[in-house]
């Protein structure tokens, strides 16, 4: 009777949350420091600067999407598509936004995802 | 002592895997990609199977998938009639080659300049990836469906397989073929061996060597069952083949004898690939999941893990993994 070869653990799974590639991983901080190529990487005052500006428009395009719950959003998307509706949620890697009583040519839909790079434009009034 | 194989199984698709791909060995060790008919293919740690991301953009089912040399670059083949690259650190998709039909076969040239693309609207495609406005070189010539275009010689020349029951030998700078192959039945897979110039093909219960500059017959295996992909270990010591019995076997390459065979897949294998260093082969199936197999049974090698005679009779090891969706696993060593 062959026993079988044991196994330290199982291989890890997805995370239900996101998409994976984990930014502190070793091989993305060596590979991939940073999405968007840096002006000027030997400048520590030029990439504090830079660092600081990123965190500011990111901290104001999250604000944006809190502001943005329960209103109603006129999207402009690919193919001259032009709908309306009401603001939900993004998911955590703004690939899909979470909308309800969205108005298309064929009807309302009560619930549904708009994929983020279908879009173009969006608006709203504050 | 003998050891059964014990397989590890990569779950996450949740649709059949049709195609599977390694890279090279890099320093951070060496990787897998996953086609899916979910459209969703990942990227995991080809020693171990632990899910590392995935690519999402594709709108259809995802036929084909391949990762250059050094893992930074992935390419993947969708029925959304585009081919895409995508940096394969951080995900992000780099480019979307529009096509006029479902795209089957991408595949890399070695310094990852060039991609190879093939599918059903019959016409194989190089594009040069630091022009992708340009477009793409053309080479027309199958009368069906392109399953699988692959660079070899070292990039000079492309090996394509076709529903039209060839397998062609293409020089890019010459508009015809420069050999053709015939095959009475579908050719249901094909890879290529730089190391000893050797093309693999698969045809029915067919596993068949050519030499890949003289297309000339070295040998072939007969198997039990409809085979869907081999694959040749890279020190050609062994052939690994899976298809429509779920069940993958092993052969000897010098001997043609088949050494083993192994159930564990509940739906047909479509894909089959030695790892880089030969420690491993993963296989796809129908059943929606990824399975890796050792080499040689019983060995140390990733997740597996060798237990001498002298250590204790039971060993308990507690495992949380916070990628999981199950809870605690507890895995026990025999003697």
């Amino acid at each position: 009777m062959k026993t079988p070869v044991c196994v330290v653990r199982l291989p890890r799974g997805p995370d239900p949350h996101g998409r994976g590639f984990d930014p502190t991983s070793p091989r993305y901080l060596a590979l991939c420091p940073s999405s968007l190529s840096t002006s000027g990487e030997a400048d520590p005052v030029a990439l504090r600067t830079e660092q600081r500006t990123r965190a500011m428009m990111r901290e104001r395009f999250l604000r944006c999407l809190i502001s943005m719950a329960n209103k109603k959003i006129q999207f402009l998307m690919y193919e001259k598509v032009k709908v309306a509706a009401v603001f939900g949620a993004s998911d955590i890697d703004v690939l899909n936004f979470q909308v309800s009583d969205l108005q298309t040519p064929i009807g309302v839909q009560t619930e549904a995802l708009i994929r983020c790079q279908d879009v173009i434009s969006y608006s709203f009034d504050m | 002592m003998a050891m059964r194989q014990t397989p590890l199984t990569c779950s996450g698709h949740t649709r059949p895997v049709v195609d599977l791909a390694f890279s090279g060995i890099t320093p951070f060790g060496y990787f897998l990609i996953s086609a899916c008919k979910d459209g969703k293919p990942m990227l995991r740690q080809g020693d171990t199977g632990d899910w590392i991301g995935t690519f999402l953009g594709h709108k259809g089912a995802v036929w084909g998938a391949t990762l250059n040399t050094d893992a930074t670059k992935a390419a993947t083949a969708a029925a959304d009639f585009t081919a895409k690259v995508w940096d394969a650190v951080s995900g992000a998709e780099v480019l979307t080659l529009a096509h006029k039909h479902i795209v089957k076969s991408v595949h890399f040239t070695k310094d990852s300049n060039c991609l190879l693309t093939g599918g059903n609207d019959k016409v194989i495609r190089i594009y040069d990836l630091n022009q992708p406005e340009e477009a793409p070189q053309e080479i027309p010539g199958h009368t069906a469906s392109i399953k699988r275009a692959l660079w070899c010689h070292d990039d000079k020349h492309i090996l394509s397989a076709s529903e039209d029951r060839t397998v062609r030998l293409w020089d890019r700078n010459i508009p015809e073929a420069v050999k053709t192959l015939s095959f009475d039945t579908s050719v249901s897979s094909m890879e290529y061996l730089a190391d000893g110039d050797v093309v693999l093909i698969t045809y029915g219960k067919t596993i068949a060597f050519y030499n890949a500059h003289s297309l000339e017959l070295i040998k072939t295996i007969v198997t039990p069952a409809n085979i869907h992909s081999a694959s040749l270990h890279p020190e050609k010591d062994f052939i690994v083949a899976g298809g429509d019995d779920f069940k993958l076997y092993k052969y000897d390459y010098g001997t043609s004898e088949e050494l083993e065979s192994y159930k564990g897949h509940f739906g047909p294998v479509h894909c089959v690939r030695f790892s880089p260093d030969g420690e491993l082969y993963a296989s796809g199936s129908e059943d929606g999941t990824l399975r890796l197999w050792q080499t040689a049974v019983g060995k140390t090698y990733g997740l597996w893990k060798c237990v001498l005679p002298g250590e204790s009779a039971y060993k308990k090891v507690d495992y949380w993994s916070s990628c999981d969706y199950t809870n605690k696993h507890k895995i026990w060593g025999h003697l």
